[in-house]
């Protein structure tokens, strides 16, 4: 009998003199990584798959919307499908979609041969993946799934009027995942504000790593309130008496949307920090009005977390006129953003390449859902929109019609960076009318179903409401949603089957990642693929523009 | 019915705003796709910034804001004044998962009557009534016996949330005869989508005369009046 001591195993497989292939076997590889890109990708990936697995809730959703007093879905099933979808959609897919692509990009766009702090990021990634499984797993249980909405105010969700393991799996599950996106934003900040690379400056660091600042800013200083607020919550369904007292049901509210406001912000600003590399990579010339969207973004995120009373106008007790007027006065950074994005576009060329179209569609569907915001921030019409499909339409839009743009944008052009191959044009074009078409007849009807007076979170409608016509075209486009997701995976699928070689910088890139191969290397930047000069936050266009002067 | 016309002019005014700014955009952006597609000899800008227009432009959007606040500030203290009007008659609103009552407190003034109430199911037909008389302030007193509910009558253009432990109320007056349908507009569980209720505003006679009809009846079920 011999004894190996542990560890000896591994030198086995080591070639004489020379390092080992690699540490683990390469699904370990690809889950325990310390690499900033492979735990990118992983929380990217979730954040994907449970984008299709709750888009198919609202799929379910509209199908028994599509006509009045419909029966395909029972009130107890559908309460469970709204009620996932949305906090599926806003705690699982966007935020930590939107906080992933940073934790890929912020090195590379910085210089950083990886993270600050890459255990912290993977310890993130896992706490965010535990917190999803166990939301989910709610459906197994025997009352099924949480069903309370996705702010879940008490006393509905205590311990007395939603009993059951699904509320309690809930909580913990949003609790677990949102700790995780806090440590992940965490590390995105402190990379961007610790591991910048030699000559870069605060002030060329690109749009979409000061994007991520401004983003993670409002991580680390509202989530929290998230994390406060399921305490509470924990604490009323273990002792729903704790609910018996207003103080304690206004209470929630309040550090609910303390969250509930800036999570918003988190969900739109690195998106559209992405159509602006994107509008100005495929404008041919550096983003313009740089330095004031940059202070733009750091004055909206400091106004994000003084409106969020605006969610409370209908409780009769919150000071309207003050959350009205810090809701109105965002139209101001948001104006600004709009002025740098018309404008880098005007004094362009242009070039339709796949992501520039998911740009340009960004601009006007994005502004639809702040314009209606400002509707909804102004209390006199919040009166009438509030909790009904007024408001449904809008945060859609805000989130569907904006954010998931930007996030298709953003996938179109990072895609050939991550993988090394060319998504197909041709099934790119197709995915993109179809989300069009489909994106604006789902939700466009439902604002004036809203101000008709349906209400939000209905399982059915009376035959007599008359909102039948509108709700059946909102299903036709739930419809082209789908069709045109199922062309996204075919593309991607028979892209990464057999891919098309991409090149180090297909889309004549304007920051620094587009200068390292694609994949990048472990440490981002090596010898062969060294770091250009940081003349700017758009060193490649400088590079470009400096070789075009010595060629001619 | 003065919510309601504040209402409409206030939507009617951010409606043309945002109608307006998104014309706009989307005319520079067309334009943009028309006129600026790549091509050889484009004069392409190479501007990063150009601080004096940009400060002007943001000082303008300031300006509007600044508008904006006010007049909307404005729109809702006018709307609020409804609130401040001499009250002409009580109706006690509760809510519960998953219907409404409406209670009658002082039908013919004097404290020792017992209060009408207009009670239902909320299910299929039989929905409550609230029966209110025209041309007179009443003060609806929302409260709730459970989880939060919201008092919604679109036709007012109107909703205030009703609480457990917590009593919200306005005022309102009903310049014409007709009825209307109401929801419960916060999400309260199973049956919220039937948690529906009819609004039906009479003339002030006709309204006394139901009063006394239902006084000896009591319980006055979903559609007698």
């Amino acid at each position: 009998m011999t004894l190996t001591a542990p560890g000896r195993d591994r030198d086995r497989g080591r070639a004489p003199g020379g390092r080992p292939p690699s540490r683990y076997p390469s699904g370990r590889r690809l889950l325990l990584s310390t690499d900033h890109k492979r735990i990118g990708l992983l929380v990217l990936g979730t954040s994907l798959a449970l984008l299709f697995l709750l888009g198919v809730l609202a799929l379910l959703m509209r199908a028994q919307l599509a006509r009045p007093e419909s029966g395909f879905l029972d009130s107890a099933v559908y309460n469970q499908f709204f009620t996932i979808h949305g906090s599926g959609m806003i705690y699982l897919v966007m935020t930590p979609f939107a906080i992933g692509l940073g934790v890929y990009l912020v090195p590379l766009q910085v210089g950083a041969p990886n993270i600050a702090l890459p255990r912290t990021t993977l310890l993130g990634y896992w706490l965010y993946a535990t917190g999803a499984v166990i939301m989910l797993a709610g459906f197994a249980t025997p009352h099924g799934a949480h069903a309370a909405g996705w702010f879940s105010y008490p006393p509905l969700a205590d311990g007395r009027y939603s009993p059951g393991p699904g509320s309690d799996m809930w909580v913990a599950g949003v609790f677990l995942s949102t700790a995780g996106v806090i440590l992940m934003g965490w590390a995105v900040l402190w990379t961007a504000l610790r591991k910048r690379a030699e000559g870069m400056t605060m002030l060329r660091m690109p749009l979409f790593s000061w994007s991520m600042v401004a983003t993670c800013l409002m991580v680390i200083g509202a989530f929290p309130a998230l994390l406060a607020a399921l305490v509470l919550l924990g604490i009323g369904r273990a002792d729903p008496s704790v609910f018996d007292s207003n103080l304690w049901i206004i209470g929630y509210q309040h550090l609910f949307w303390f969250y509930g406001h800036p999570v918003v912000y988190v969900m739109f600003f690195p998106y559209l920090a992405a159509v602006g590399e994107v509008l100005a990579t495929f404008a041919r010339r550096p983003f313009f009005g740089f330095r004031l969207t940059v202070l733009s973004l750091l004055v909206f995120a400091g106004l994000s977390m003084s409106v969020w009373g605006h969610h409370m106008f209908t409780t009769g007790q919150a000071t309207n006129d003050y959350y009205s007027l810090t809701s109105i006065a965002l139209l101001v950074p948001a104006g600004i953003e709009y002025f740098a994005m018309l404008g880098t576009i005007l004094g362009g060329a242009l070039v339709f390449r796949p992501p520039m179209l998911f740009a340009l569609a960004f601009i006007p569907q994005f502004l639809i859902g702040g314009l209606t915001g400002i509707m909804v921030g102004t209390p006199v019409i919040d009166y009438q929109a509030h909790d009904s499909y007024f408001v449904v339409a809008h945060l859609h839009y805000v989130l569907f019609a904006g954010s998931a743009f930007g996030l298709f944008a953003a996938f179109y052009f990072w895609f050939p960076k991550v993988t090394g191959a060319m998504l197909d044009d041709r099934l790119s074009h197709v995915h993109f009318w179809l989300l069009v078409a489909g994106t604006n007849l789902t939700f466009l009807p439902m604002f004036f179903l809203g101000l008709q007076g349906m209400s939000r979170r209905i399982v059915s409608y009376a035959e007599f409401d008359g909102f039948g016509t509108l709700n059946l075209l909102a299903s036709i486009g739930a419809g082209l949603l789908a069709v045109a997701m199922l062309v996204f995976v075919y593309n991607v699928w028979t892209s990464l089957r057999w891919p098309r070689p991409a090149g180090d910088d297909p889309w004549q890139g304007q920051t620094l990642e587009w200068a390292t191969s694609s994949p990048p290397p472990r440490l981002n930047y090596t010898p062969e693929h060294p770091l250009p000069p940081i003349t700017s936050y758009a060193p490649l266009y400088d590079l470009r523009r400096t070789e075009d002067g010595r060629a001619h | 019915m003065h919510r309601r016309s504040v209402f409409d002019q206030v939507f009617a005014v951010e409606t043309a705003i945002a109608l307006a700014v998104f014309v706009i955009v989307l005319g520079l952006l067309v334009f943009a796709v028309v006129r600026r597609r790549a091509r050889a000899g484009l004069f392409v800008s190479r501007r990063r910034e150009w601080k004096p227009v940009e400060l002007c432009y943001a000082g303008a959007l300031a300006a509007v804001a600044a508008g904006l606040v006010i007049y909307t500030a404005l729109a809702n203290r006018e709307q609020g004044r409804e609130n401040d009007r001499p009250v002409d008659l009580r109706v006690e609103v509760s809510a519960f998962q998953w219907c409404w009552e409406f209670a009658h407190p002082d039908p013919a003034g004097g404290p020792e009557d017992e209060p009408v109430t207009a009670r239902a199911t909320c299910r299929g037909d039989d929905l409550p009534t609230l029966v209110v008389p025209t041309g007179r302030n009443i003060r609806l007193e929302l409260d709730s016996r459970d989880v939060i509910h919201s008092f919604w009558v679109p036709e007012l253009r109107y909703k205030l949330d009703a609480f457990p432990g917590h009593r919200n109320e306005f005022t309102v007056r009903f310049d014409r005869e007709g009825r209307w349908i109401g929801h419960c507009a916060e999400f309260c569980g199973h049956r919220h989508h039937t948690m529906d209720f009819w609004v039906r505003a009479v003339s002030p006679e006709e309204y006394d005369a139901w009063l006394l009809d239902a006084q000896t009846g009591q319980d006055i079920p979903a559609e007698t009046a």
